[in-house]
């Protein structure tokens, strides 16, 4: 019961979720990736999926709305095997998105620190609010959205970079946006986690409101992606193949950054927030499906964090190895995995609620029935 | 009855998190910055076979007196020398404050960027530390302290830094080196700098650029740089000369871009240059306007064609006319001599203010 209260979150907090669930690790190395592929298109590619992962979280809410996945009236079997799915889709995820983290912050934050020791303060920061639940992520979200939008204003006041647009030319549909669509898609599908809370409306709630907030949300998560992604390509044309850390690279580009430096602590800030968060709710979807099978206890949680730390640390180790991890046959099961198991739960709600209600338009009949023989 | 809490589990929490990183923040290599050595400019040559990295760094003595020493090695790859360089000033070389890096003209064209290939996608600068060649090789510019007490190569970047915008030349950033080569062409563009002296007085001259396809390169006047600026530079600063009849003068750029335009099937570019300028004298009335339009619009022309020709002469690409094909969907591109077929079409429109 206790649980079920701990994942019981506002719908604010699902938008503010899902935001950072789609945006967090599309900005850092996958407009590298996209673009040595694709090239001058790549933002394209990056918007279909994009379009098609929002569509998915639309579902995702239609589920959440009602209950939790591991709530639903389904057959026990069927949430054990979605458990088992999500758990291992969960765990890829975190492993790759997780080392591209650590990377980030092991080398370009720092010079070269060992990777254990940032693992370590990421994954146990996260493992503490995974084992909290949904509502201390979905709060804890709430909290620092003002830091993501402080980053944001002081990006658009003080970005100065030379953008040309005729990098993106010419605009054409070709083959390799498969292929770079194919090849990265370890990238897209992030909002499993998301299936284990329940979204219900705040005590204020109103619903042009939440019209209004779906919009800025969806708007949100185009500019942060594909804007981000065309400006990558204004500024770095296909010299982006070898440019990382894309949301680092522009906003390192400021009016500031010629008179004192590079000031790009505000963005460094709210990402950081963001990947703590998204590596969050991953550890939190595993948790969650690991507790289905032994109990609600912190342990679970522990372990499920020193899984993602060892094969961090000692399976993946370097960005390299992530890449070809990301990019190997595993992406299809964790690719396929989220679509599928979003789609399966949501027909079997249907239909165990189209069950429900049947019963219950059957059930005053027959009490209307029973009213006429007793009178 | 509830059992007293002897600790709050959140505060135990954030205290394991902090021991474990104080204590790891000890282990680690890291060095605090007062154990580093900021570098604030830094050479790169090429002698023979080995690589030559100069770097500037600035030291206090005990008078609290700023000193600016400038260190070289040499070696087979950068990584080394950097860390012969760490050896020699005592402490860690940091980078990452480099305001400029100065380029022989041997490493533009004679080594395909294998060692700024090394700073590039090792993140090893700051993305807004400047490039820049010299006439003279890299040592002689970045180690001299200037007539006014300053270090040359840390003089040097804070002029870079300031120039955005201006006039003459184009501030080009590591980034904007890489960008460019990936270019159909491969040409960069660079200020050119020398160290001149002028009755023991010792100062930095920058008015002139070097272009190069990585193969080789050619040395822009001073007006063709102005031309280059013109083209690919969007402009808020600097001044443009006018002579007519007896009027001479300058007008101020109040804001300048030039746009380059290749049709489908055409092998014209179109170039255009949008300016608005300013009278910049306290009596506007005197001037002539269409004349003194008329003057201005020769120069730009002037210049303009003068960098052109200069550069396609040594089959430089240097205004990427075969990536604008490429960009507006025109094959001319995949034709070697594609520079040879282009005809440049040049118009300048300008707007007093």
């Amino acid at each position: 019961m206790q649980n079920k209260l701990n994942n019981k979150i506002y719908y604010e907090q699902f938008l503010l979720m899902s935001f950072i669930c789609l945006v967090t690790f599309k900005v850092v190395m996958l407009p590298q990736y996209l673009v040595k592929t694709a090239g001058n298109q790549s933002f394209l590619i990056m918007f279909f999926l994009i379009a098609i992962e929002i569509m998915m979280l639309c579902v995702v809410f239609g589920i959440t709305k009602n209950k939790s996945l591991l709530e639903l009236d389904i057959p026990k079997w069927l949430k054990g095997a979605f458990a088992i799915l999500i758990f291992s889709s969960s765990l890829l995820k975190s492993a790759v998105l997780g080392s591209e983290g650590v990377s980030y912050v092991a080398t370009s934050l720092y010079a070269n620190v060992s990777w254990s020791f940032v693992t370590l303060a990421i994954i146990g920061v996260c493992i503490y609010l995974a084992h909290k639940g949904g509502k201390v992520l979905g709060r804890t979200v709430q909290i620092f959205f003002w830091i993501m939008i402080a980053a944001f204003v002081f990006y658009g006041v003080f970005h100065n970079a030379n953008l040309d647009p005729v990098n993106l030319l010419p605009l054409k549909i070709s083959s390799d946006l498969a292929v770079a669509g194919d090849k990265c898609l370890m990238w897209f599908g992030d909002f499993t986690p998301l299936l284990f809370m329940t979204a219900r409306p705040s005590q204020n709630h109103k619903k042009i409101n939440l019209a209004i907030w779906i919009i800025i949300a969806v708007l949100a998560v185009l500019i942060c992606t594909v804007g981000l992604m065309i400006q990558f390509l204004c500024i770095f044309g296909a010299s982006g193949a070898v440019v990382g850390n894309a949301f680092l690279n522009v906003s390192s580009l400021n009016k500031i950054a010629f008179m004192i430096g590079s000031v790009d602590l505000p963005t460094v800030l709210s990402w950081l927030i963001m990947c703590v968060i998204k590596i969050s709710l991953l550890l939190f979807a595993m948790a969650e499906c690991a507790k289905f099978f032994f109990g609600d206890k912190a342990l679970v949680s522990v372990v499920c964090g020193a899984i993602v730390y060892a094969i961090i640390v000692y399976g993946i180790g370097n960005l390299k190895t992530s890449y070809v991890l990301a990019t190997s046959w595993l992406r299809y099961f964790a690719f396929f995995t989220e679509f599928l198991v979003t789609i399966a739960a949501y027909i079997a709600m249907r239909i165990s609620d189209n069950k429900k209600q049947k019963n219950n338009a059957s059930q005053p009949q027959m009490n209307k029935e029973e009213a006429y023989e007793k009178a | 009855m509830k059992k007293p809490k002897i600790i709050n589990k959140k505060w135990l929490v954030i205290f394991i998190i902090s021991l474990i990183l104080i204590t790891f923040s000890f282990l680690d290599e890291q060095k605090s910055i007062a154990a580093r050595t900021i570098v604030l400019a830094l050479s790169l040559d090429k002698i023979e076979d080995e690589y030559e990295v100069g770097v500037q760094v600035l030291k206090t003595t005990g008078e609290k007196q700023l000193q600016y020493i400038t260190y070289f090695s040499k070696g087979d790859n950068v990584s080394d020398i950097l860390e012969r360089l760490s050896y020699d000033t005592g402490s860690k070389i940091a980078l990452c404050h480099a305001t400029v890096l100065i380029v022989s003209q041997d490493v533009l064209n004679k080594d395909n960027d294998k060692a700024m290939n090394f700073f590039f996608e090792g993140e090893v600068l700051c993305n807004n530390t400047m490039v820049v060649t010299s006439k003279q090789s890299p040592r002689e510019v970045l180690a001299p302290t200037l007539s006014n007490g300053i270090g040359s190569g840390y003089y040097l970047g804070q002029i870079l830094h300031n120039m955005v915008g201006d006039f003459g030349i184009i501030p080009i950033t590591i980034k904007d080196y890489f960008k460019n080569k990936y270019h159909i062409g491969k040409c960069v563009y660079l200020p050119c700098v020398s160290l001149e002296n002028d009755d023991g007085t010792s100062y930095l001259n920058i008015t002139e650029s070097y272009v190069s396809d990585g193969s080789n390169g050619v040395l822009l006047s001073e007006n063709a740089t102005k031309g280059l600026s013109l083209v690919l530079n969007k402009l808020s600063n600097g001044t443009l000369p006018y002579q007519y009849e007896s009027s001479v003068g300058e007008l101020d750029i109040v804001k300048s871009k030039g746009n380059i335009k290749i049709e489908k099937d055409s092998e014209k570019a179109k170039l255009e240059i949008n300016a608005t300028l300013k009278d910049n004298t306290y009596v506007p009335d005197k001037i002539n306007e269409e004349l003194c339009k008329e003057d201005v619009d020769e120069r730009i022309k002037s210049y303009i064609e003068e960098c052109y020709t200069t550069c396609k002469d040594a089959g430089l690409d240097v205004f990427y006319l075969g990536q604008r094909c490429y960009a507006y969907g025109n094959d001319l591109y995949k034709d070697p001599d594609y520079l040879d077929k282009i005809e440049l079409e040049l118009k300048v429109n300008i707007k007093m203010k």
